[in-house]
């Protein structure tokens, strides 16, 4: 009886997890690097690598495809990111979107020597 | 129903002592009685009592699941386990409010009843600083997240709790970062109260430093349970995303950290006042940042489990609010505060500590902007761009060697003016430090250039902590401390180089070899319970040596609310974890089977658990004067 009712719990949960995709092998090490660097879309901050939800799964399938079609990693995010956006991969990458993402940190850096080197160095003339 | 409505009210009442204080402080500034000072501490006592109250009302009401309280409703079942009603309270968005709230007023009456003996009116400013926080705290959960909401008809049963919630780490990990949290709010009144008075003196600092480190050391300790949580309940096996509720946690501590080393050099020489405060500042709104950043909703994170926009909105004008006020005072109590024009010599431990707030201001701004930059652009631009771990890796990794570096010969500067001689121990440390570094990286078999540097400056960090323990006159929290920072940074760095993976898909009874092991899929077991029902798999490990470990990961669904969870199966060691992992796919007979090598693990716990314990060792040490 217990065991009866666990079947159909189970039975709805792989009908709702799960994914037709069922090699002995299934990934490589090149498609899980890949996988980490894209954002499962339809999850709360998850990578593909990470997520078993429907999206991610067929994202794997995907990038499999792609990997044996021939194309590089970066023509792979290239080609996904025209597709769903930005928003997919992890690295933002250089551009003129992100150009104050990278350099505000760097300023901050740059301005924190400047300002310990000004402080040591004019604390000389006080004495 | 009852329950809830005497809940209200107390929470009003408490309120209520809240602006009586407040109006008491006010009156007492300008007079000099005794008298009005016992009464503000009678309120202090009652508004603490009143929200103590309402804190039980509710932890009540989850223990005997009254669903006439909303909250209840919302996240609880009567099936839960005792344990899980009570960590419930805190594991939704109303509770935990209160929880901070009681912190909040417990702390300020800590405060008030520990500085007997500093100045009557910097007391009484800190009192009124940290009383419109209080009142701000009150009105937030009144008006837009009142935990004792009544409904009716009384529902029969609850929607439950969040299962990946229900977890001993995750239970105990709110309060006790909660502490870290608002222990920054008496820090951020102080540090006005002091400017105000003018008290920004090393008097004031070493009184602070108390609080800095009770702050401190919970925050660590908040975020080691947040991470162990992580590690074997979301069960990828990581423990660190910048994920940005993650990085919430870490930019108040990063400040945190520099304040601390900040502090000492305005104890110890009197510098630095105008700087101390800022971070003070800046500290408690991180906190506040973060909290609205979470309840807010705006963060896509994994983190996520309650939010409401009406909040955040509530949130960032108080926000707005707070860093007005503090901004006036700064500008109209700056000259109150000279900062005293001593020179500052380039080796001594002035320097150092400029030095570490240097960095750690760097790597704060990292944190920062990489959390809020794709929130702006999205306002702005309307696109949506992603900042994950890339970004992360590449602005503070390559930083970090120069930074291990100085934090090495840090500690052994003195104050004042360090006269560095030349000694044949140098050479001996550099000497040491590179055969071990090439050993190590033999074993690691490590081509990467970056990573060969960071080992050695690790290594040279490593030996030159071990080595401050046996000097004399030194300051062992401190050792402590920096010794586990160390040796945290190594066991990340080793355990990221050396873990290794495989992913299968097998049927019961297969077996697949990874690197040395070879796992067997013996079984699989069905398991009810009384919240969760679960598929139980039973996997053997064979090593090299032929030992076996049998392990056994879980799927569990739970029935309130139905949720799939993957529990994985962990087997600790002292040299590495083996962390298994199952999943289900569609119409086969096949598990997705997730074995994973990772050495080094229980070092990163153990590490951190080492800085914790040096912040301990700090705040219980009476002995404080040290070289």
């Amino acid at each position: 009886m217990v065991k009866k009712r666990i079947l159909v719990f189970l039975f709805l949960f792989i009908n709702f997890i799960g994914n037709c995709y069922s090699e002995t092998e299934p990934y490589s090490k090149l498609e899980n690097n890949i996988a980490k660097n894209l954002r499962c879309l339809i999850c709360q901050g998850q990578s593909i690598y990470d997520s078993n939800s429907e999206f991610a799964l067929s994202m794997r399938v995907y990038i499999k495809d792609q990997i044996n079609s021939g194309y590089s990693e970066s023509q792979i995010y290239n080609m996904l990111v025209k597709k769903y956006g930005q928003w997919i991969v992890y690295d933002p990458g250089y551009s003129k979107k992100t150009f104050l993402l990278w350099f505000i940190p760097i300023l901050f850096f740059l301005l924190g020597g400047a300002i310990i080197y000004l402080r040591i160095y004019k604390s000389k003339k006080y004495e | 129903m009852i329950l809830s409505n005497i809940g209200f009210l107390s929470l009003l009442f408490g309120l209520i002592s809240s602006f009586i204080v407040f109006l008491c402080t006010v009156l007492n500034i300008k007079k000099n009685s005794l008298n009005l000072e016992k009464k503000i501490y009678k309120f202090l006592t009652l508004q603490f009592f009143f929200v103590i109250i309402g804190f039980f009302i509710l932890l009540y009401s989850f223990l005997i699941s009254d669903f006439s309280n909303e909250t209840v409703y919302n996240n609880s079942h009567s099936t839960k386990p005792v344990f899980y009603k009570v960590t419930g309270l805190w594991g939704n968005h109303e509770g935990s409010l209160l929880l901070w709230l009681l912190v909040l007023t417990s702390f300020m009456l800590f405060f008030f009843l520990s500085s007997k003996n500093e100045p009557k009116n910097f007391r009484l400013y800190t009192v009124i600083f940290h009383q419109i926080i209080v009142i701000g705290f009150f009105i937030f959960v009144l008006k837009t997240s009142n935990p004792f909401d009544i409904l009716f008809p009384i529902p029969s049963e609850g929607l439950g709790l969040n299962p990946i919630l229900q977890d001993p780490a995750l239970a105990i990990h709110p309060p006790i970062l909660y502490v870290g949290y608002v222990g920054t709010s008496i820090i951020f009144a102080s540090a006005l109260a002091a400017m105000v008075t003018g008290y920004v003196n090393n008097i004031w600092a070493k009184n602070l430093k108390k609080w800095v480190l009770i702050s401190w050391t919970f925050l660590t300790g908040g975020i080691l349970l947040g991470s162990i949580w992580a590690y074997y309940e979301l069960g990828w096996g990581g423990f660190w995303f910048w994920d940005p509720v993650e990085n919430i946690s870490l930019m108040p501590w990063l400040s945190l950290t520099a304040l601390l080393h900040c502090i000492s050099t305005l104890e110890k020489r009197d510098l630095l006042k105008n700087w101390s405060i800022i971070l003070s500042i800046v500290t408690f709104m991180l906190s506040v940042t973060g909290t609205f950043l979470v309840r807010s909703g705006i963060l896509n994170s994994v983190h996520t489990f309650a939010n409401d926009p009406s909040r955040g909105i509530y949130i960032l004008i108080f926000l707005f609010v707070i860093i007005f006020v503090s901004f006036i005072i700064f500008l109209i109590f700056e000259s109150k505060n000279l900062e005293n024009k001593k020179e500052i010599f380039f080796l001594s431990k002035e320097t150092s500590v400029l030095i570490n707030n240097w960095f750690m201001i760097y790597f704060l701004s990292v944190v920062l902007i990489g959390t809020v930059y794709p929130i702006f652009l999205d306002v702005i631009t309307s696109e949506k761009i992603s900042v994950g771990p890339p970004f992360y890796h590449k602005l503070l990794i390559p930083f970090l060697v120069p930074f291990f570096l100085f934090m090495s010969v840090g500690p052994s500067m003195s104050w004042i003016k360090t006269n560095l001689k030349f000694k044949i121990s140098y050479v001996y440390y550099f000497l040491f430090t590179l055969i071990l570094t090439i050993i190590t990286i033999y074993f690691l078999s490590q081509k990467d250039i970056l990573i060969k540097i960071l080992i050695f400056s690790l290594v040279f960090l490593t030996i030159k902590t071990i080595v401050n323990f046996l000097k004399k006159n030194t300051n062992h929290a401190q050792n402590l401390s920096h010794l586990g920072f160390a040796m945290l940074m190594l066991s990340i760095l080793f355990n990221a180089v050396t873990s290794t993976e495989t992913i299968k898909n097998i049927k019961v009874g297969e077996s697949f070899i990874s690197k040395n092991d070879k796992i067997t899929f013996e079984e699989i077991k069905t398991n009810e319970k009384k919240n969760y029902s679960s598929i139980i798999g039973t996997f053997e490990i064979k090593n090299v040596n032929d030992k076996i470990i049998k392990l056994y990961p879980e799927i569990r669904i739970y029935n309130q609310p139905v949720i799939a969870t993957s529990e994985a199966a962990i087997k600790t060691t002292l040299f590495k974890d083996r962390f298994i992992t199952i999943n289900l796919i569609k119409d086969e007979q096949l598990f997705n089977v997730r074995y994973q090598n990772k050495p080094f693990m229980i070092w990163i716990w153990i590490s951190t658990l080492i800085i914790i314990f040096g912040g301990a060792f700090a705040i219980f040490n009476k002995k404080k004067n040290y070289s």
